[in-house]
């Protein structure tokens, strides 16, 4: 009677939706947003992809967003009504801000020890900057200070290298000074290159290692401490520009290409531009051969700024997150940890010791030229406005860098960024 | 009913005022406004109201952690950013409304003068006013970039324009009086074509030409749009954000920075959504007044002329 065979039809069907959805239904998805681009988000890419081949339980999807204050605006907002990703990288320096505005998870003791993480297998700097009111908010996953980077060539004509062909060690702001300043006057080229346009960031990270490096408090009882050390320290770095050491007002693309062109003795930045001169001079397009040492000891101690990256689970208020999910997201994050030697290769310092304290690890070049700054390094101090991309280092980036170009004296500049600054540090953190 | 005389042409098709028929009259009418109606109370009354209940409170960007009175207000006047960035936003205020409007009518009178071209020319001055801001900024922050752009390369200088202190906001300020002139030159246009030819006519035979034509007759006749072109521009002019943002994020160090930027870097940067609403609502309050001054002395001026 019926000349389609529709029972069959719906049988295959059936079996058709069944075979389909089955792997589908036991595999659990961990969506991550990263602030990672260029090549830290290309290695995080692989790390992604590589965990996805390595077992059928979990997969992760990545998304990236922009750096800064646009995706922790976007992470926060989203957590806290419910929306956010099931887990998120951030920087440590951001803790006190989203741990304690409630817009991450704890992860408890138990689920880190099922994933095989445990505390004693991280440097316990970065540990403890995981932590928020006693309980642990973030798995660390690198530390990237600021070094110092220098073109061996211009080095060399300044009179700067030892019989080696290494930086003859510099001690103290005046010697810093004086081979800048001998690079200059040598070469005729720039004697070191640094972002310094408006809005950048790079002033605040050195003017802060300065700060530490004379043992003087940012902040202190809500108030500014700093006082004229953090006057002098700022004009000493205003005065490399206005000697002609440095060229004002270059944006951090300009600012690189300058060193990477050959183009200035030495740069201040962050170890993230290692891959770049790792490419560069594999490729043999770099003109020179470069070193990097920790950024000098300028003052009394050799503290640096750096921060780290770190993995995080939102809150997601309203949606809590499923033990399984929890135990997915975290299985992602062993594999990460434990597979990061990759990561170091993006000049980062790793979190993790095993696999930090590995001989592949500490043969890394040029990593192991900057091995032991990890002893010395500092974040920003621990307040709800401070951090990577924070208010208070957003309102630094505007006024800092005007020193720098001349168009404020220190002075002004600091005056009016505490003026700016004076309603934030008074408020009460924000619960989001 | 209240028809005046001067609808009585229309009001003499449609006057039947019985009882049946008001009401009949009122549903399709209710129905007409509804749309309006529904879409200002959802889109602007409620979330007005409620902008002045947050600026009461102490408020992230998802909640509202405690109220607060008028403290928001009290830290309001004793709050030197916020000055400065008022300060920013009259100064771009007084940058563009004027030329705005003065550039907006001699292009219109350029259209309508050279008949031949007005179409090119129209189209010529409105074009601009169609791009979105995110290309019109990229536009002019290529031509104005410090080494490559075709301003400094006509100039023979190497200026990086909005990182200069004295520069920043004039060349914010050029680049949206190139962007939106077009809209003010149709309003003018408009206005023109409006004046009954016959009065050039009349005028041309009593011996009447060039600016005697334009002070006796185009002038007169375009007032009320003139006034009405400085108000729009004042408002818009107030409401800056975007160009800013884009161009100069404020800088060089907050100069350029005007109250809606300012606002919302309270809003999101410091997750202060409690004192961005006040801002707002302070913002809204000046806005307003400032229109309503212009329109009373406009219309002051326009009684004394009259």
């Amino acid at each position: 009677m019926n000349p389609f065979p529709v029972r069959q039809a719906a049988r295959l069907l059936a079996i058709a939706l069944a075979l389909a959805c089955a792997p589908a239904r036991a595999q659990v998805e961990v969506r991550m947003w990263t602030l990672l681009s260029g090549g830290d988000g290309a290695r995080m890419a692989d790390l992604v992809q590589r965990f996805n081949a390595s077992q059928r339980e979990v997969r992760v999807t990545s998304t990236t967003l922009k750096w800064g204050e646009p995706f922790y605006t976007k992470l926060i907002t989203a957590s806290v009504v419910g929306a956010g990703p099931d887990l998120a990288t951030v920087h440590l320096s951001r803790m006190t801000n989203l741990a304690g505005g409630g817009v991450l998870r704890p992860i408890r003791a138990g689920e880190l020890q099922d994933a095989g993480l445990k505390s004693a297998d991280f440097y316990p700097r970065q540990w403890n900057k995981s932590q928020h009111a006693g309980q642990t908010y973030a798995v660390p996953l690198d530390l990237h200070p600021l070094v110092l980077y220098y073109n061996k060539t211009l080095a060399g004509q300044a009179g700067l290298l030892d019989a080696a062909g290494t930086l003859k060690p510099i001690q103290g702001i005046d010697a810093l000074s004086a081979a800048f300043r001998a690079v200059k006057q040598a070469t005729g080229r720039p004697g070191m290159t640094m972002e310094s346009s408006q809005s950048s960031y790079a002033i605040w990270r050195l003017w802060v290692s300065m700060l530490a490096q004379r043992d003087v408090p940012l902040i202190r009882d809500g108030r500014f401490a700093y006082g004229a050390a953090g006057v002098d320290s700022l004009a000493r770095v205003s005065s490399w520009f206005q000697q002609g050491y440095a060229q004002p007002g270059l944006d951090y693309p300009a600012s690189t290409s300058q060193f990477m062109g050959g183009n200035a003795g030495f740069m201040i930045n962050g170890v993230w531009e290692v891959p770049e001169m790792v490419r560069a001079t594999r490729r043999g397009t770099l003109g020179f051969e470069y070193g990097i040492v920790p950024l000098p000891r300028m003052y009394g101690n050799d503290s640096v700024w750096a921060d780290s990256h770190a993995f995080a689970i939102p809150a997601n208020e309203g949606r809590p997150m499923t033990p399984e999910k929890a135990r997915a997201a975290l299985r992602f994050v062993a594999f990460v940890s434990k597979h990061s030697l990759g990561w170091a290769e993006g000049g980062h310092v790793l979190a993790y010791r095993p696999v930090a304290e590995s001989p592949a690890a500490l043969a890394l070049m040029p990593n192991r030229l900057y091995a032991g700054v990890p002893r010395h390094v500092i974040y920003d101090p621990d307040a709800w406005y401070m951090g990577a991309a924070g208010p208070l280092q957003a309102m630094a980036s505007k006024f800092l860098p005007a020193a720098l170009s001349s168009q404020l004296t220190p002075a002004q500049a600091l005056r009016m960024f505490e003026t700016e600054a004076a309603r934030l540090i008074r408020k009460r953190a924000p619960r989001y | 009913m209240n028809i005046t005389s001067g609808d009585a042409g229309m009001g003499a098709r449609i006057q039947t005022p019985t009882p049946t028929r008001r009401r009949g009259d009122a549903l399709p009418a209710a129905l007409l406004l509804a749309p309006f109606a529904v879409t200002f109370v959802l889109f602007f009354f409620l979330p007005a109201l409620e902008t002045f209940y947050m600026s009461l409170t102490e408020s992230s960007l998802t909640r509202t952690n405690a109220f607060v009175g008028f403290a928001n207000y009290a830290t309001l006047v004793r709050d030197p950013s916020f000055w400065a960035a008022l300060g920013n936003t009259f100064y771009f205020a007084l940058l563009t409304v004027l030329p705005l409007t003065a550039l907006g009518l001699l292009m219109a009178l350029l259209v309508n003068h050279f008949t031949r071209a007005s179409n090119w020319l129209q189209g010529a001055f409105f074009l601009p006013f169609v791009l979105p801001i995110s290309v019109m900024t990229l536009i002019a922050d290529w031509m104005l970039q410090p080494s490559s752009g075709v301003v400094n390369y006509v100039l023979g200088m190497q200026r990086a324009w909005f990182a200069d202190l004295a520069w920043a906001m004039p060349m914010v300020a050029i680049a949206t009086i190139w962007w939106t002139v077009g809209f003010n030159m149709l309003m003018f246009l408009a206005g023109l074509r409006n004046i009954p030819l016959d009065l050039y006519e009349a005028a041309a035979l009593d011996g009447a030409r060039g600016l005697a034509l334009f002070r006796a007759i185009t002038w007169p006749a375009l007032r009320p749009v003139a006034g009405m072109a400085l108000v729009l521009q004042l408002i818009a002019s107030m409401k800056i954000f975007g160009q800013t943002y884009i161009m100069t994020s404020g800088g060089p160090f907050n100069t350029t920075r005007v109250t809606l930027h300012y606002m919302y870097e309270t809003a999101f940067t410091q997750s202060d959504a409690g004192y961005a609403a006040a801002i707002a609502v302070a913002f809204v309050v000046i806005v307003v007044v400032l229109s309503l001054v212009h329109a009373g002395l406009a219309r002051w001026l326009a009684r004394r002329n009259a």
